[in-house]
């Protein structure tokens, strides 16, 4: 550093860029490339360029000899093209380049001769031309197409070292041969010197001997290119620090063209890009121009990073998020400046448009675009960082960063009035809070709060403001007017958070109902419910979820909406859990642990699978959806909750229908965990969630509470939860009341009557809790027994078949349905009904047939058998009870009895079974009042058959892309 | 006060003036007569013969709502009916119609407002409102005055059972009016006849439990629900109250110098016999004692209402006088019984089918023959 100091005393303006250059691109190779850098020179430049000013003059003839060879070189290199002789062209090349370095040595300069430049022009356009004949280049003799070879790649490689000269004597072949030759000499000697001191990567020494010895290693070549490249950029600098005044609105126009062109293009340099990009924001003449290569800053600084599957660096991340609020600023500012994405390329010129102008100026662009790809960009950042360092709390930290901008942005659109795009902006708020609870947003409040504070205060070394200081720096360095178009900072930059989360989601979510379009309402709503439920208010959200109709919508939707509907899911499960209302935890939860992919439903990491292998594009697609840490749901909860719910569920489901073979399964997941803990020979102590629950389910079904309870509250998970004792005491209680029912079920048959007393001490209920427990039974059908109210006893009436009576009792029932069928056989077969049958038959077979069919069609098929035969009891031994309502049903016959019994059962067992047209009318109906949701009305009616029970949506779909 | 009653004074004349065509032309009959039930075309004669154009008609509207605002119901009432039977404008007539409707439950006419409400449900029902909102705001509102009629008809209890359990009402009352629910179930709990809607309603309350709760509901919930007689008992207790201080239901009718609410007695011995009736389903042997305090009678009381519930057939039992029991009689058939039952009919059935097999068999026998 100190020797470019040292010889560029005079010319302060470009040290400075070149400083800031180095500071902020080579930031990595800094020191190694420094040491390097020193050493080149000393290596290199014997004639050191400090004098060369004074000596050129007096070496003039001694140059002039060189150029006459030169010069003769170059024809002769004519003479070959003409003849189309690759060899001597190839013999000739080298020897002018031999005798540049001559020339070079003369006249102890790097200033490249006109002769040569024309000559590579020549050379060049010449090679292009041959190796576009592609018939010609057939016919060429070996040697020939070898030199040819020879030819391309060392013009290439030598070429890119002149690349300006090349391009300058392009742009005007003839004119400015001698004009003025000196001055230029002087200006690019100045260059060049000033290059060979910046020398600093190692890879750029290696670059410069590489091109002459035509060496073949690719890396060399990027090298000298790119410095070349910062030299023409450093020209156009100087050019610019030297008279600011002259820039013009053109030039910067141009220039920025030119550097956009670049863009995209294999080995520009990205860093590079924006190094210019953001030299140009400070010389912009408007305010519209600013704006507009800030846009082009911003879009250069996502170049940064390419790869889908790696972050964007984070000081990058922060640049770009100050770059678009100061953009913010201008749009603020000046209210005319309209952001457009679709523009007529006439209207390119707006921009030239001054700070004064009035009318609407166009400008090319799309925060709203910028924005997402801002969060998108934080997203990846979250998902890559390693969760358990130190790292990733530092990122998170910059969430009300985002936050900050998203604000803006939203206010922003909001006033111009381009509500859809504020929707969208608001959504990727929402998506920032949904998940957070008060006490996790009041956290980020605060921190955000006193991070800005803090950054006030010492206005030093904070990381977000560096580059705005950095521009001061310049600026007034610079000594020159500062940044043509200076922009107040008006857009606030301190997040304003409300007191209350709720307060921010319901803002955020009134816009988006409002003004949403197909995805993000939607997605509005499934943050809402996510929240209802975190917050613990499950009825609103089970209410939303239903009246909104998602379900059904959603298995339409993309994949993250699809994770992020599980997500609701999972958290409406825990939250039903926490308000104690078990069975819709469990429906809640089941079809979440349906297919054992859990961790892929709900995006939170990538689950091995054995029977199928996921090619690597999968598993990276996979990859790029996964949830960031923070945000994740604890699984081990999520399990426990499930298997608890399963178990208090399925356990007396379990007794109730011990010796039914069609026995109803509420939960084959859990159903086959209870196998596969059977089939084992020795059981261990439990060691995870699955193991505990298994070992509850055992100590349950032997009506041994105690045990069930000690089990699962010895789970270390439920820590986990905000309300643990609360929580715990409720289970408790839900273990102690299922523990009876199983212990009622199970033996009951072998008693005659139990006593109430004994009961409660078994199971330290208290004593409505026992008689409501056992009076529900008892009215349901579950449990044949009566109360005796004098001695406080249950009396059993042991109708329970024995195994020899059920299995009796199925065979009947299989014989009538087989003859049913055969009935139906001959029916289809004759053509005509049997005559014979006596009418009351008729009926009765009409009754079965209704029964069988019943058996094939539904979901209810399972506990047809039991229950027909309850139907038989139903039509016999209930009617003549107090059936004071029920008489005009049993009229019709087995069947309304049935029916009615149906009802009953799955009222008491499904402790709040809702039928289910009735909810989902009621839902249809009410989607409307509520107003929120009037974009489903078409949609199909499908009610929860058990409240809240939502279809998981399986990701398979997505993975088989 | 003054200027205020020459000020609406003032304004009535000039409604009556404005509208004064229209209402010389109503209350000639003979020319009432000759309008027919085409509304366009009385429109037309009217313009034609009577110069009678919108604007009466509009006037009289404003007449008819400004003698509702004065209280002249009778009148109010009138015009509107007769403006209904002139005006073009749905939403007008909607109005009219709910205007009409008040003025009728504020005259206590209670047959001539059923009528009514049954008209304005009709058309709730089948017109097309603006959002789906509206409708079912006006369903809310009309679920409200229907109360009024309702519980003052003699026939209201059946109604407003059939009104409020109508799937759009009981939505409607889900989403933005859970206490009607009381009502509801104080109908059903009343009407004898409506046992089996009971199932429906409780399942409704259940639903709505966590938003809306008061005695009634509570007190069904605990019998069917929970089976918590104690607590039924006390809720039952505090539905007396609740009903007392309850306009629509704590009607007072005077016997002399006695002041009964009559709702309340129905309602507590009807909910009694509920209590009774689950309780003699689940037991099999009960105190009669227990069973008084339970129905808040004394022993003879309790002994004599249940001798009569016997004696109607209506519950299978026994009085142990000696024990001071009631035995529920049980009749269970045994599981042999079951069986034999549902196997009796095979063999004459597949008696038949093969008796049909074989002359289907023959017959084509036969006729290959």
């Amino acid at each position: 550093m100190a020797s470019r100091f040292w010889t560029q005393g005079g010319d302060s303006e470009t040290e400075e860029e070149e400083s800031d250059l180095e500071y902020e691109v080579q930031a990595g190779a800094k020191e190694g490339g420094q040491d390097v850098g020193n050493g080149s020179k000393y290596l290199r430049s014997d004639s050191d360029s400090e004098d060369s000013d004074d000596q050129k003059r007096v070496v003039r003839s001694a140059k002039d000899k060189r150029f006459d060879e030169m010069v003769h070189t170059v024809e002769q290199v004519k003479n070959s093209m003409k003849i189309n002789d690759w060899v001597s062209i190839e013999e000739n090349y080298d020897k002018l380049n031999k005798q540049l370095e001559k020339v070079f040595r003369v006249t102890e300069s790097e200033v490249v001769p006109r002769v040569y430049i024309k000559a590579l022009v020549m050379l060049e356009d010449f090679l292009a031309q041959a190796l576009a004949n592609k018939d010609a280049k057939k016919k060429m003799s070996p040697s020939n197409a070898k030199a040819l070879n020879y030819m391309k790649q060392k013009l290439k490689k030598n070429n890119k070292q002149y690349e300006v000269e090349i391009e300058k004597f392009r742009e005007n072949p003839e004119s400015e041969v001698e004009e003025d030759k000196d001055s230029e000499m002087m200006d690019q000697s100045e260059t060049e010197s000033e290059a060979g001191y910046s020398d600093e990567e190692p890879d750029k020494i290696i670059g410069f001997s590489d091109s002459d010895a035509g060496d073949e290693e690719p890396e060399g070549g990027d090298g000298p290119w790119e410095k070349q490249k910062t030299r023409k950029e450093k020209i156009m600098d100087k050019q610019f620090a030297k008279d600011p005044s002259e820039i013009s609105w053109e030039m910067v126009d141009k220039k920025v063209k030119e550097i956009i062109a670049a863009r995209g293009r294999k080995g520009t340099d990205r860093a590079e890009q924006i190094e210019q990009l953001t030299y140009l924001l400070r010389v912009a003449k408007t305010p519209a121009q600013k704006l507009e290569v800030l846009m082009h800053v911003v879009s250069a600084q996502f170049d940064v990073n390419l790869s889908l599957n790696t972050h964007m660096p984070i000081n990058v991340w922060k640049k770009s998020v100050q770059n678009v609020l100061s953009m913010l600023d201008i749009l603020a500012q000046y209210p005319n400046i309209v952001l457009e994405d679709a523009m007529d390329p006439e209207m390119e010129n707006e921009s030239q448009k001054g700070a004064d102008y009035d009318g609407p100026i166009h400008i090319w662009g799309n925060i709203v675009a910028f924005l997402e790809r801002i969060d998108d960009e934080f997203f990846k950042s979250l998902q890559f960082i390693d969760p358990h360092t130190k790292d990733y709390v530092e990122r998170l930290r910059d969430e009300p960063l985002f936050m900050v901008l998203a604000q803006n942005v939203q206010d922003y659109l909001e006033r111009i009035g381009d509500m859809k795009a504020a929707a969208r902006v608001a959504l990727r708020r929402l998506e920032h809070v949904y998940y957070k609870p008060q006490a996790v947003y009041e956290a980020m409040r605060m921190q955000s709060r006193s991070v800005t504070t803090g950054e006030n205060i010492d206005d030093g070394d904070s990381e977000l403001d560096d580059e705005d200081r950095q521009m001061t720096k310049f600026s007034s360095d610079m000594k020159g007017p500062p940044a043509f178009v200076s922009v107040l900072e008006i857009v606030p930059r301190q997040p304003s958070f409300p007191e209350l989360s709720r307060t921010l989601m319901d803002q955020l979510l009134s816009l988006i109902y409002r003004v949403g379009d197909e995805r993000t309402k939607p997605r509005a709503m499934l943050c809402d419910i996510y929240y209802h439920a975190v917050s613990e208010e499950f009825h609103t959200a089970r209410d939303l979820l239903l009246m909104s109709h998602l379900q059904d919508s959603v298995q339409h939707m993309d994949i993250s909406t699809q994770i992020l509907f599980n997500r609701a899911m999972a958290q409406l499960g825990l939250c039903a859990f926490r308000a104690s209302l078990i069975s819709e935890a469990h429906s809640c939860l089941s079809e979440l642990y349906a297919g054992g992919r859990v961790k892929e439903l709900l995006a939170q990491g990538v689950q091995q699978s054995r029977y199928y292998e996921k090619t690597p594009e999968q598993e990276k697609l996979e990859r790029r959806r996964q949830m960031p840490f923070h945000m994740h749901i604890n699984l081990e909860l999520l399990e426990a909750v499930h298997l608890v719910s399963a178990m208090l569920l399925e356990v007396p489901n379990m007794a109730a229908s011990a010796l039914d073979p069609k026995k109803k399964v509420i939960s084959k997941n859990f159903r086959r965990l209870i196998e596969s803990s059977e089939k084992l020979a020795f059981i261990g102590p439990p060691e995870n969630v699955r193991d505990h629950v298994m070992a509850a389910t055992r100590a349950l079904s032997r009506g041994d509470a105690e045990k069930a309870i000690e089990v699962i509250q010895s789970l270390d998970v439920w820590k986990l939860l905000p309300k643990k004792d609360h929580v715990l005491k409720m289970l408790k209680g839900k273990i102690q009341e299922e523990a009876l029912r199983t212990y009622l079920f199970t033996y009951s048959p072998y008693y005659d009557a139990l006593s109430l007393d004994q009961l409660i001490k078994m199971f330290t209920l208290s004593e409505s809790q026992v008689h409501s427990i056992v009076s529900k039974m008892i009215v349901a059908e579950e449990l044949h027994a009566s109360w005796d109210q004098p001695t406080r006893c249950i009396v059993t009436h042991n109708v329970e078949p024995t195994r020899l009576q059920a299995l009796a009792a199925q065979f009947a029932e299989k014989l009538t349905v087989l003859m049913d069928s055969n009935e139906k056989a001959y029916e289809a077969y004759t053509g005509g009904s049997l005559d014979g049958p006596p009418a009351g038959r008729r009926k009765e077979s009409q009754d079965y047939a209704s029964v069988t069919t019943g058996r094939w069609q539904g979901e209810l098929s399972t506990a047809q058998g039991k229950q027909s035969s309850y139907s038989r009891y139903g039509s016999t031994g209930q009617r003549s009870l107090f059936n004071v309502g029920r008489t005009s049903q049993s009229r019709v016959g087995g069947t309304g009895g049935y029916k009615d019994l149906r009802s009953t059962q799955g009222n008491v067992r499904g402790g709040t079974t809702y039928s289910s047209t009735f909810q989902s009318t009621r839902y249809q109906d009410a989607y409307s009042s509520v107003g929120r949701t009037p974009y489903q009305s078409g949609s199909s009616v499908r009610g929860g058959q058990t409240d809240a029970s939502g279809r998981m949506v399986s990701l398979t779909r997505s993975g088989r892309f | 006060m003054v200027e205020r009653r020459a000020e609406v004074v003032g304004k009535m004349k000039m409604l009556e003036e404005a509208a004064a065509p229209l209402i010389n032309f109503l209350q000639n009959p003979a020319l009432v007569q000759e309008l027919q039930s085409d509304k366009q075309s009385n429109l037309q004669k009217l313009n034609e013969r009577h110069q009678i154009g919108p604007n009466q008609i509009e006037a009289l509207y404003q007449f008819a709502k400004f003698q509702f605002e004065c209280g002249n119901y009778s009148g109010a009432a009138d015009y509107l009916y007769q403006y209904r039977t002139l005006c073009t404008n749905s939403d007008r007539s909607l109005s009219a119609l709910w205007g009409k409707l008040a003025a009728e439950i504020l005259m206590q006419n209670w047959d001539v407002a059923l009528e009514e409400l049954n008209r304005l449900k009709e058309v709730i029902d089948s017109k097309n409102f603006s959002s789906p909102l509206s409708q079912l705001q006006n369903r809310t509102w009309l679920m409200h005055w229907s109360l009024f009629v309702y519980f003052n008809h003699e026939n209201g209890r059946n109604a407003i059972i059939e009104l409020f359990f109508q799937e759009r009402y009981l939505n409607a009352i889900q989403t933005n009016a859970h206490h009607l629910l009381r009502y509801l179930a104080i109908a059903v709990i009343i009407n004898k006849r409506r046992r089996n809607s009971l199932k429906d309603l409780v399942k409704v309350i259940q639903q709505e439990q966590y938003t809306y709760k008061d005695p009634i509901t509570e007190f069904l919930e605990c019998l069917f629900v929970n089976y918590d007689f104690e607590k039924a008992q006390q809720k039952l207790f505090e539905c007396g109250e609740v009903i007392e201080n309850d306009f629509f239901l704590g009607k007072q009718a005077q016997e002399g110098s006695f002041v009964t609410v009559p709702l309340r007695d129905e309602f507590l011995e009807n909910a009694r016999l509920f209590i009774f009736e689950t309780y003699c389903r689940i037991h099999q042997c009960i105190d009669i004692r227990m069973l008084a305090e339970k129905l808040n009678m004394d022993y003879d009381d309790a002994e004599r209402w249940i001798v009569n519930l016997i004696r109607n057939a209506r519950l299978d039992a026994m009085i142990d006088s000696k024990m001071g029991t009631v035995i529920m009689g049980t009749q269970r058939s045994s599981v042999y019984e079951q069986i034999i039952e549902s196997t009796k009919q095979l063999s004459i059935r597949s008696y038949m089918l093969a008796n049909g097999v074989v002359a289907a068999a023959a017959a084509t026998q036969g006729y290959n023959l």
